[in-house]
């Protein structure tokens, strides 16, 4: 089992809301969390996709994990509600400065491509309403090779009861065709009082359909893989990346702040995902004291 | 699926009956190899106040030391191994860590070194274990036993070296830690103590007394009128300190006392916490026995010991794991005729009491 993480915090406009949602997630046991971005293309006019704020100037400081010594990581996700494919440019530069792309297919044509194609790491499961299309197993098992995986708000049932008959129907449809790999449950949280903990949400999968091992994965270990996968696509299959070299005292500021944690060995974790993007073996760790570019050659 | 939700997750319950008067009694071993005890709480019927050899058992559990943010690389230092490990039994466990997210690190009283990693840290460490036997699909947890008394582990040796190495220089790991030692106490463990930030934590004792209890009766061992699931919800209803009237207005607790029942006047609960060697334990079980020995005022008592929930082992080397919840956990009700009921309990990621 890995740490606990919720890969949907939404942010509103208030900054203060955010920060007390993010000290309730870090009291809860949440080890990493994600502020979601959520970006919704229309054709009728030019929309740009939203940049993110950094961690550094949306929060003060951020708190300590309830029971351990570390502070809770804060990633950026987008999320691309879109019912057509060319609303998705894959390259567009934008992208690059998220940790964590999503997709939320309106249409069983975009689904389908999102699933076998698109260069993504999250699919959102529509929980408000009705399914627009049914899940085909051909999709989610292509999905599942790839490493893609499917996303199950809560919040929505707790707001309200019509949305939690929709959220419990789509989730338990949806489990037929994945057989509980490959899932995960966030929050979509907007307030501090709509986050639960993670044995409660463990809890809530089974409701769905989960087994008990296959729920406590979907608040851990599916969102560590989700989370490596959105790494591998920022460097080159997870073998080689660079980071900026900086020199002196200023070198720690320098870090990305994105990786608060020792920097973890994307190479090896890239094949975690299973069948996604064979890596070759594990390229030399650096750790934040360490300024370097690495580059992949053979194992530790 | 849905019959799935009426299920609970699986726990592991074992009895044993007998009596210490018997040749093969097995409560020594059972008690000793469960080394990692949190948590002693005493059911003492019909008495306002611990008989004073018993409250002196009490009160003289042994201290334990919580080392801050110990690098775990020392735990090799040949000081330590030679004041502490080699001599005497050690007990150590990592503080604050959670067996199903972090790394959790035990050291056993047979030099046993267990480390429990996750994927990234077992990688990165470069000595051989074994995957978890709670993992789900893929292997997320790894075990690393290393037994610190064998010949290959000696300072120097190759098997030294490597986890030296590996925790000095590859994964720098390092924990908050509990640490305590029999019989040496603070003295053996001063090869660490003095290099790193410290703090003794002598055991709470805390008691309370209780009255009007509803018990189930006669409480004896060879003739249980109550079978073993219902005699602990007794008890733990009464350690929780849950009403088990189940009055139709309470919606809280449908719990009952198991039938038939009486109603004890009063009863003492007395509860000692913190990190309690197996030997102190014992210790009090003799102690209770021997209380029997002279008066006869009470026929039994009930003792319950709970572990540390994160702990990587509970008896022996036995892997311990938290899905749902970290129990591991023994009551014995101890008769007056020296016969006694052990009640071993384990959660689901937990392998069988002995």
């Amino acid at each position: 089992m890995s740490v606990f993480m919720d890969l949907n915090l939404r942010p509103t406009a208030e900054r203060s809301t955010l920060q007390s949602l993010l000290d309730t997630a870090a009291h809860l046991g949440y080890s990493a969390v994600a502020i979601n971005y959520v970006f919704e293309p229309t054709s009728k006019k030019k929309q740009e996709i939203p940049k993110p704020t950094p961690t550094s100037e949306l929060f003060d400081k951020l708190p300590t994990v309830q029971g351990r010594s570390r502070p809770i990581r804060v990633l950026n996700r987008l999320t691309i509600v879109a019912s057509d494919a060319s609303h998705f440019r894959p390259s567009a530069p934008e992208f690059r400065s998220f940790d964590l792309l999503a997709i939320h297919p309106t249409s069983e044509k975009l689904f389908h491509a999102a699933c076998m194609t698109f260069d993504v790491d999250i699919i959102c499961v529509t929980v408000t309403e009705k399914l627009p299309f049914f899940f085909k197993r051909a999709p989610v098992s292509g999905a599942v090779e790839r490493g893609l995986v499917f996303e199950l708000c809560y919040v929505p049932a707790i707001r309200d009861s019509t949305t939690r008959r929709y959220t419990i129907a789509n989730a338990v449809c949806l489990l037929e065709s994945c057989k509980g790999r490959n899932v995960i449950l966030s929050s979509g949280a907007e307030k501090p009082l709509e986050l639960r903990g993670p044995y409660d949400i463990a809890n809530l999968g089974l409701l769905f359909g989960l087994s008990e091992g296959d729920a406590k994965e979907a608040v851990s270990s599916t969102c560590r893989s989700a989370v490596l996968h959105g790494e591998t696509r920022k460097t080159a299959s997870g073998t080689v990346y660079t980071k900026r070299l900086c020199t002196g005292p200023a070198h720690q500021a320098c870090t990305d702040s994105t990786h608060q944690q020792e920097v973890t060995d994307p190479g090896s974790e890239a094949a975690d995902e299973p069948a996604a993007k064979r890596a070759r073996p594990a390229p030399a760790v650096t750790d934040s004291t360490a300024p370097a570019v690495t580059d992949s050659t053979a194992g530790q | 699926n849905m019959e799935n939700l009426q299920q609970t997750s699986r726990n592991l319950l074992v009895c044993d009956q007998s009596s210490l008067r018997h040749r093969k009694c097995r409560l020594s071993q059972q008690v000793q190899q469960h080394h990692f005890n949190h948590q002693v709480s005493l059911l003492l019927p019909e008495c306002g106040s611990a008989p004073p050899p018993l409250d002196a058992a009490l009160r003289s559990f042994s201290s334990s030391y919580l080392l801050r943010k110990l690098p775990l690389h020392e735990l090799l230092d040949t000081h330590f191994l030679q004041d502490a490990v080699y001599q005497g039994s050690v007990y150590g466990l990592s503080y604050r860590s959670r067996i199903d997210e972090d790394t959790c690190v035990a050291l056993l009283p047979s030099g046993q070194l267990v480390l429990s990693l996750d994927k990234d840290v077992y990688e990165r460490l470069g000595v051989e274990g074994k995957p978890s036997r709670f993992n789900q699909r893929a292997n997320s947890r790894y075990v690393v036993t290393v037994n610190l008394t064998d010949s290959s582990m000696a300072p120097g040796g190759r098997g030294y070296q490597r986890l030296l190495t590996g925790l000095k220089s590859r994964v720098q790991l390092q924990t908050d830690f509990l640490l305590s030692h029999h019989p040496g106490g603070g003295e053996a463990l001063k090869a660490l103590l003095s290099r790193y930030d410290w703090t003794e934590h002598r055991p709470q004792v805390s008691s309370r007394l209780l009255t009007n209890l509803p018990c189930p009766t006669p409480l004896t061992s060879d003739l249980p009128s109550c079978d073993p699931h219902s005699f602990l919800e007794w008890l733990g209803a009464v350690e929780a300190e849950v009403s088990c009237d189940n009055e139709s207005t309470s919606f809280l607790s449908t719990l009952v006392c198991p039938e038939p029942r009486a109603v004890l006047s009063r009863a003492l609960r007395v509860r000692v916490s913190g990190l309690l060697l197996p030997q102190d334990v014992y210790r009090l079980i003799e102690e209770l026995r021997r209380c029997w020995d002279g008066r006869g005022t009470a026929s039994w008592a009930a003792l319950t010991v709970q572990g540390f929930a994160d702990s990587p082992v509970s008896w022996g080397s036995r892997e311990h794991g938290f899905l749902k919840g970290g129990e591991n956990f023994y009551s014995l009700l101890l008769c007056s005729d020296h016969s006694y009921w052990l009640c071993m309990g384990t959660g689901a990621h937990d392998g069988c009491p002995p």
